[in-house]
C-alpha cells in the first residue's frame, strides 16, 4: 500500500471529515495523515497497476518427454507394481501405485494369501518416508558425509583387525524375515570368530517363542488361524492392532464376523488391562490387572483340566478380579468347540504364555487353529542374548557392533549409561535411514535403502515368500544392507543378483516378481508334541499398587515410525489423541488422585526412573493400571517444531527440548526380560498442565434433546444388536430397516437416475484400526496442521473415525467405532446454504465441492449435521519440494480459505468411467473402489452404485442392519451403516452409545 | 502540491506496467485467457509439415490421447523412427548430391540444425555417434495449451468420443509454430459440453456432463 502523508491537505480532511460528522451525527474525530478519498485514489491506480502487472505475463511452462520412449509407459497413466511392505515384520503385499515413474500411493495386493487387499496405517504411510526429505542421503564416517569406497575400505580394514583379534562382533537387529538378508548375515558373522545376532523387537518380548521352547521343545511362533477359529480367547494380545501380523489377523477376524453367517460367527472374549484395539470388538470383554493375566489363564487351564478328566496342574489358585463362575462358563463353551478355538497370549509373562499353550494343547488347537509346523515367522527376538550382549557392550568386551532396523540408545532401558556404553565402543556401524539417536553414536553410517529403492524378499510365514522390488532408483547414495553386506564379503552384487542367486531367474522369477510373492512348497517343519510341564503357580494381584502397562500405539508402534507426520496426526483410535504420548488412567483412579484430563503427572517405577506426562482419563481400563505408549520423544520426531501454520497466534507444537512426547524406555526396568507391563509404578501430580491434542470430544454429531422430534424418537448413531436377538426373531427389525418417513424440506426433483453412488459401512467388523484415514490422507492429499491446530479443532482428515463408549459397568464400556465422512446426502444441508454454489450436487449424487469457486463463508460447515467439512484455514506447508512427490497429482492442493471434504474418492470415479468408456464396456461393480474402500483390511467399507441393483453396495443397503445416521433430519445421506453386531446371547436392551 | 506529485507518481508507474504489457506483445495475455499465445520452441518443428503436408496421424506421436489423461510430449527417440533417415530437407540433400557429382566425390551426409538438435538431445553428433562425456537431456518444449491446477482435463473420454482434435487444438496441420485458439476457458469448455448432448459428436449421440465435479476435484 503506498503510504504517503499530505500535511497540505490536513485542513480539507478536517473540513470534510467535519461535513461528516454533522451530516451523520458522529463524534469529530481529527483525521490525520490521507484522506479517505486520497487514500481510495491511491488505491484505485496500486490496484489496476498491480491487475495489469499480474496479466501481462502468462508464465512460461516447459514440459518434458522422455529421450528414449520407456516400453510400455503411457504419460499420466498409474501403473501398479506388485512388491512387499517392510513397514513392520508382518509382510504384507502391496501394490504401490506409480505415476510417471514415481510412487505415489501404496495399497494392498487383493491376490496376497496374508494380507488380503489391505494395508495397515504403517504400510500406507512408509510412502512419505521414501520422500522423507530428512532421510541419510548417502554414508557417513565420524558424522561427516563420505563415499562408500571410503566406507568400504575403512570397514574392510577394521573388519580384518577384529578377525585377528577376538572377532567378537554383534549384529543388533529387529526381526528380519528376509532369507536373503538372515543368509547374508549368518555368512558374514560366520566369519568372526564370536559373531552373533542378536534380535529383539523393541515393541514386545518374543515371550511367545520361549514359552513354546518350554511346552513343546522348539523356538518358534505358530501361525494363527484366526478364521478358523469359532472361539477366541485373548489375553493382552492385540492382534487387531499392534501384535503380530495385524492386517491377516484383521482379514482372517473380520471373515468369521458376518452377520448374514450367524452360524460361522465368532465369540471373542478379551482380558487386559486397557483398552486396545482389539478389547474393543471382543463380545465378552474381563478388565484385569496386568500382574494377574497367568492367573486369570490357570484358572481356565484348571476348568478345562477339570472337564477333560485330567489332572489339575494346580490345587489352590489365588482368586483373581474375574469370577470363578465366569471362567467354569467359558470353560464349558471352548471345551464343547474343543478344536475350533483359540488361546492367544501376547503377554510378555512367560508363566501366562505356558498356560495358554497348554490350554491350546488340551483343547486341539494345535493342528487346527494354531500351526506349529508350518510356522509364522514374524514374531522374533531372544531377551536373554540381548541380555547378554547389552552387558558386554556395557563392559565394553565387543569389537564390533552394527546396528539395523533397530534404535537401542532410544528403545531399551538404560538411559545416559547405555548411550555412554555405545558411544565408547570400538566399532559401531549402524544401517539407520534416519539420524537417530544410536546412529548420531556411530562410527560408520551406512543408511539402507528404502523398500521401494531396492529388491528384496520376505518369509513372514512358512511357504510364502515375498518379493519387493524397486520402483524407483535411490533418490540419495544409500545402499541397502544386503548390498553392504556382500560388498564385505568381498563380492560386491547387487541387490537382484543376491536375490535370483537364491531364487533363481527366468519365467518363474518374472512371474513371483510380477504377482509379489511365492507360495512355495517347502518341507513342513518337525511335528512338536507337547512336553509333561508343570507350571508354576501365579501369585494374585496385589490391591494397592498402581501397575505400569508400556504398550505400543497404532499410529506410532515404535520410535523408528516417529519421523511422520501423517502418523503422528493420526488420532489413536481408542483415545483420539495426536501428536505425543499421555499417562492413562482409569477415571476412578484419576479421581482419587486428584487429577484430569492434560493434568502432568510424574509416573516413576522402583529403579528411579520416571517421566512427566499429562493425563488422559481412560474408560475400560483397570483400576490400579497406568498405560504409556513407548516410541514418543524420540530424536527423530525432532523435526517438527516448524510443523503448522506461521501465525502471531502460533503455540509450539513440540515439547520444549523439541520432540514429540516423552520416552518411556527407561521404564522397561533394566533387568532382562524387558518387562512391559505389571511393574509397580508410583503416580504423582506435578501441579503442571499441558493440554491433550486429541480429535475427539468436540464438534459431537448427537441431536441434542430440545431439537428432537416431537415424538421424542432420538435414534442413537450407533445401533447394537445381540446376535442371539439377530437370529431369535425379528426383534431387530423392528428397530431400523426401512425409510422413516419425515416431513422433509426439500423437493424430490433431483432423481439420479444414472449412477446414484453410494458407500455401506459395516460397523460389526469396523476394527478402527484407522488405515482409511492415512489413505484417505494421502489419496487427496491431506494436509498435516501440527498438535497447536488440532488443539483448536481444526484437523483437516476428510475421514475420521468417531469413536463411542457404552458405559457397561464399573470401568466397563463397549466401544464402537463408527467411520464418519461426508455423507453425500441427497438434500444436503451444505448446498442449500452455499452463497456462491460452490457446493452443488452432481447428476450421479455426489456432493461437490468446487475450490475455485468457494469463497470460504463457512456457512456449509456450520450447517452440516455430520460436521464433516474441513476448512482451510491457512496455506499449509508445501515447500517442500521432494517431500512434495507424494502428492496425488490428480487431485487439487486446496490454498488458503477454501473449504474441503470428502470427494467419494471422485478422481478414481472419473478414471474408471473413462476407462470402462474407452475399452468398451460397462463398468463394473467394484471397479471403482475409494482409497478408504481398498485399505480397509477388514472389507468394511463397501462403495458402488446403488442404482445397480446387482451391486454390492444396493444389496448391502437393502440389508435388514441398514441404518442411517440422523436419518431424522431427512437429508437422505448416501453413507449407510449396518448395525454392530456382537456376539452376545442375552436380549439384553442395546446399551446407548454415548 | 504533494497530491500533484502523488498522481504523477501513480501516472508514471501506471504507464510503465501498460508499457510492458505492450512489450510483451504476443506473450501479452488478460487472467488465464491465453487465445493466440504461439512461443518460439527450442525446435522449430512444423506441425504444418508433419500433420498438413505428410499426414502422419496426430495419434502417432501423442499416444497418449487415447488410453491416458496427457496426449503426452514424444520422446526424441519417436522421432529418431523418422529423422534417423530424414535427415534434412530433400532440396539441401539434392544440392548436396549434385555438388558431390560436380566435383566427383562421395555425397557427404546433409543434417539440418534442427534436426541435429534432436540428436544432440539424444546425446548424438551429426553423425549420429555418441558425443563422449554427454548425455542425453529432454527436449525443453514450451507448453502452450494448459488449464489451471484446479481442472482436471483428461483427453481420453473426449478421443474415445471422437472429438476432433482440431476441435480444441485449432487447425493444427496449418500451423508452422503451435498456436493456442482457443481460450480453453470454463464458458468454452462448458458450451460445448451443452451444445454436443443436443447434436452428438460426429452422427452419436454422446453424454458430456455439465457437474461441476467432471472437471473439479
Amino acid at each position: 500500500m503506498v503510504d504517503v502523508s499530505m500535511p497540505d491537505d490536513r485542513s480539507r480532511g478536517e473540513r470534510e471529515a467535519r461535513l461528516l460528522a454533522e451530516a451523520f451525527g458522529k463524534p469529530e474525530e481529527s483525521t490525520s495523515g490521507i484522506s479517505r478519498r486520497r487514500f481510495l485514489v491511491a488505491s484505485g491506480f496500486t490496484f489496476m497497476g498491480a491487475l495489469l502487472f499480474g496479466c501481462s505475463r502468462a508464465p512460461e511452462e516447459t514440459a518434458f518427454g522422455y529421450v528414449e520412449q520407456p516400453e510400455g509407459t503411457v504419460a499420466g497413466r498409474t501403473e501398479n507394481y506388485a512388491t512387499t511392505c517392510a513397514g513392520c515384520p508382518a509382510g504384507c503385499g502391496i501394490l504401490a501405485r506409480s505415476r510417471d515413474g514415481r510412487p505415489i500411493k501404496l495399497e494392498g495386493n487383493p491376490e496376497h494369501p496374508l494380507s488380503r487387499g489391505g494395508l495397515c496405517a504403517i504400510g500406507q504411510a512408509s510412502l512419505l518416508g521414501l520422500y522423507d526429505s530428512h532421510r541419510l542421503d548417502g554414508p557417513r564416517i565420524g558424522g561427516e558425509a563420505a563415499d562408500w569406497k571410503e566406507v568400504d575400505a575403512l570397514l574392510i580394514g577394521q573388519f580384518e583387525t577384529a578377525r585377528r583379534g577376538r572377532g567378537r562382533v554383534r549384529y543388533l537387529s529387529g526381526p528380519i524375515t528376509s532369507p536373503t538378508k538372515q543368509a547374508l548375515i549368518d555368512e558374514f558373522l560366520g566369519g568372526f570368530a564370536d559373531g552373533r545376532h542378536v534380535i529383539y523387537d523393541p515393541t514386545h518380548t518374543a515371550s511367545v517363542l520361549d514359552a513354546h521352547e518350554r511346552t513343546h521343545g522348539r523356538r518358534v511362533a505358530p501361525r494363527v488361524h484366526l478364521d478358523r477359529a469359532r472361539d477366541i480367547v485373548a489375553v493382552d494380545a492385540d492382534f487387531l492392532g499392534t501384535w503380530g501380523s495385524p492386517v491377516e489377523s484383521t482379514a482372517s477376524y473380520a471373515s468369521r464376523r458376518r452377520a448374514d453367517d450367524p452360524e460361522s460367527f465368532s465369540r471373542h472374549v478379551h482380558f487386559e488391562s486397557r483398552l486396545s484395539v482389539t478389547g474393543s470388538k471382543a463380545d465378552r470383554r474381563f478388565v484385569i490387572s496386568p500382574t494377574e493375566r497367568a492367573l486369570v489363564l490357570q484358572h481356565l487351564l484348571v476348568e478345562i483340566e477339570r472337564l477333560a478328566g485330567r489332572s489339575l496342574s494346580f490345587r489352590s489358585l489365588p482368586a483373581s478380579s474375574v469370577d470363578g463362575g465366569e471362567f467354569q462358563a467359558l470353560a464349558r463353551e471352548l471345551w464343547s468347540h474343543r478344536g475350533e478355538v483359540l488361546v492367544l497370549c501376547g503377554a510378555d509373562d512367560l508363566q501366562a504364555q505356558i498356560a495358554a499353550n497348554l490350554l491350546n494343547v488340551l483343547l486341539d488347537s494345535y493342528g487346527r487353529t494354531l500351526d506349529l509346523q508350518r510356522p509364522s515367522y514374524q514374531l522374533q527376538g531372544d531377551e536373554s542374548r540381548l541380555a547378554e550382549t547389552l552387558e558386554e557392550i556395557r563392559r565394553g568386551t565387543v569389537d564390533v557392533v552394527f546396528v539395523d532396523g533397530v534404535n537401542p540408545v532410544f528403545d531399551l532401558p538404560g538411559g545416559e549409561d547405555l548411550r555412554k556404553s555405545f558411544a565408547s565402543l570400538g566399532l559401531l556401524v549402524s544401517f539407520a535411514q534416519r539420524m537417530d539417536e544410536t546412529a548420531s553414536l556411530a562410527d560408520v553410517i551406512c543408511p539402507d535403502a528404502h523398500f521401494l529403492e531396492a529388491w528384496s524378499d520376505a518369509r513372514p510365514v512358512h511357504g510364502l515368500i515375498g518379493f519387493s522390488q524397486p520402483l524407483v532408483r535411490p533418490l540419495g547414495h544409500t545402499r541397502p544392507v544386503i548390498e553392504s553386506l556382500d560388498r564385505w564379503l568381498g563380492r560386491g552384487r547387487d541387490s537382484r543378483a543376491l536375490l535370483q542367486a537364491r531364487w533363481g531367474e527366468g519365467p518363474q522369477w518374472e512371474g513371483w516378481i510380477e504377482a509379489g510373492f511365492a507360495q512355495i512348497d517347502e518341507v513342513a517343519e518337525p511335528a512338536a508334541s507337547p512336553r509333561p510341564l508343570r507350571p508354576q503357580p501365579a501369585t494374585g494381584a496385589p490391591k494397592d499398587t498402581l501397575a505400569l502397562v508400556l504398550y505400543s500405539k497404532v499410529g506410532v508402534p515404535h520410535g523408528g515410525h516417529a519421523y511422520n507426520p501423517w502418523l503422528q496426526e493420526l488420532p489413536d483410535p481408542i483415545t483420539k489423541a495426536v501428536w505425543g504420548n499421555y499417562a492413562c488412567l482409569a477415571p476412578s483412579t484419576a479421581a482419587r488422585l486428584g487429577v484430569s484430563n492434560g493434568d502432568v503427572v510424574r509416573v516413576g517405577v522402583e529403579s528411579g526412573a520416571s517421566i512427566e506426562l499429562p493425563v488422559l482419563v481412560q474408560p475400560g481400563q483397570h483400576e490400579m493400571t497406568v498405560a504409556v505408549a513407548l516410541g514418543y520423544g524420540s530424536e527423530l520426531s525432532r523435526r517438527f517444531a516448524g510443523v503448522g501454520p506461521e501465525w502471531i497466534e502460533r503455540r509450539p507444537t513440540v515439547g520444549e527440548d523439541g520432540r514429540v512426547g516423552v520416552n518411556a524406555a527407561g521404564l522397561l526396568g533394566v533387568s532382562a526380560p524387558r518387562r512391559f507391563s505389571g511393574a509397580a509404578v508410583t503416580v504423582h501430580p506435578t501441579g503442571a498442565r499441558e493440554e491433550l491434542a486429541r480429535t475427539q470430544e468436540y464438534s459431537y454429531i448427537d441431536v441434542p434433546a430440545r431439537l428432537a422430534p416431537p415424538s421424542g424418537a432420538r435414534r442413537p448413531n450407533i445401533r447394537e444388536v445381540a446376535l442371539g436377538s439377530l437370529v431369535a426373531d425379528g426383534e431387530h427389525t423392528e428397530h431400523s430397516g426401512g425409510e422413516h418417513a419425515h416431513a422433509s424440506l426439500w423437493p424430490e426433483d433431483h432423481p439420479h437416475d444414472g449412477h446414484h453412488w453410494a458407500m455401506a459401512i459395516d460397523l460389526t467388523i469396523c476394527t478402527g484400526c484407522s488405515a482409511c484415514v492415512i489413505a484417505c490422507q494421502v489419496e487427496n492429499n491431506v494436509p498435516v496442521v501440527g498438535k497447536d491446530e488440532i488443539r483448536r479443532n481444526r484437523e483437516m482428515h476428510w475421514l475420521r473415525i468417531d469413536r463411542y463408549y457404552a458405559e457397561t459397568g464399573t470401568n466397563e464400556v463397549d466401544v464402537a467405532y463408527q467411520p464418519m465422512l461426508c455423507q453425500h446426502c441427497d438434500n444436503a444441508p451444505c448446498e442449500t446454504v452455499c452463497p456462491v454454489l460452490a457446493t452443488v450436487h452432481s447428476e450421479e449424487g455426489l456432493n461437490q465441492q468446487v475450490y475455485n469457486r468457494c469463497v470460504g463463508t463457512r456457512y456449509c460447515m456450520n450447517n452440516c449435521p455430520y460436521k464433516v467439512r474441513r476448512f482451510n484455514w491457512f496455506e499449509y506447508a508445501h515447500e517442500n519440494e521432494l517431500e512434495n512427490l507424494t502428492l496425488n497429482p490428480d487431485v487439487t492442493v486446496r490454498s488458503r480459505g477454501v473449504m474441503e471434504k470428502c470427494s467419494f474418492c471422485v478422481q478414481r470415479i472419473q478414471e474408471q468411467k473413462y476407462e470402462a468408456k474407452r475399452r468398451g464396456h460397462p463398468l463394473r461393480d467394484g471397479a471403482i473402489r475409494t482409497a478408504c474402500e481398498q485399505s480397509c483390511p477388514a472389507q468394511a467399507i463397501v462403495f458402488g452404485d446403488r442404482n445397480d441393483p446387482d451391486s454390492r453396495v444396493a444389496k448391502l443397503l437393502a440389508d435388514e442392519r441398514h441404518y442411517r445416521v440422523l436419518d431424522e433430519l431427512g437429508v437422505k445421506p448416501s453413507v449407510g451403516y449396518l448395525t454392530l453386531v456382537r456376539n452376545r446371547t442375552e436380549k439384553q436392551e442395546a446399551p446407548h452409545h454415548g | 502540491m504533494n497530491r500533484y506529485v502523488l498522481t504523477i507518481v501513480l501516472g508514471v508507474a501506471l504507464a510503465f506496467e501498460v508499457a510492458i504489457l505492450v512489450a510483451d506483445g504476443p506473450r501479452a495475455a488478460i487472467l488465464w485467457n491465453r487465445q493466440g499465445y504461439a512461443p518460439e520452441q527450442p525446435i522449430a518443428f512444423s506441425h504444418r509439415l508433419h500433420a498438413g503436408e505428410l499426414q502422419i496421424d496426430c495419434i502417432y506421436c501423442h499416444y497418449g490421447a487415447r488410453k491416458s489423461r496427457h496426449a503426452g510430449i514424444p520422446a526424441a527417440s519417436v522421432c529418431m523412427n523418422c529423422h534417423r533417415f530424414v535427415t534434412a530437407t530433400l532440396g539441401a540433400v539434392r544440392a548436396e548430391d549434385e555438388a558431390a557429382q560436380a566435383a566427383g566425390r562421395s555425397p557427404e551426409p546433409v543434417v539440418s540444425d534442427e534436426i541435429a538438435k534432436i540428436y544432440g538431445s539424444l546425446g548424438l553428433d551429426r553423425r549420429r555417434q555418441p558425443i563422449p562425456g554427454s548425455t542425453a537431456r529432454p527436449i525443453p518444449w514450451v507448453k502452450v495449451h494448459r488449464v489451471p491446477d484446479y481442472v482436471s482435463f483428461d483427453h481420453r473420454p473426449h478421443v474415445t468420443a471422437g472429438v476432433a482434435c482440431q476441435r480444441c487444438h485449432g487447425a493444427v496441420e496449418s500451423m508452422e509454430r503451435i498456436r493456442q485458439v482457443a481460450p480453453l476457458n470454463m464458458g468454452w469448455c462448458v458450451n460445448c459440453h451443452r451444445q454436443v448432448n443436443e447434436t452428438g459428436v460426429g452422427g452419436r449421440a454422446v453424454n458430456a456432463s455439465i457437474d461441476c465435479g467432471v472437471c473439479h476435484y
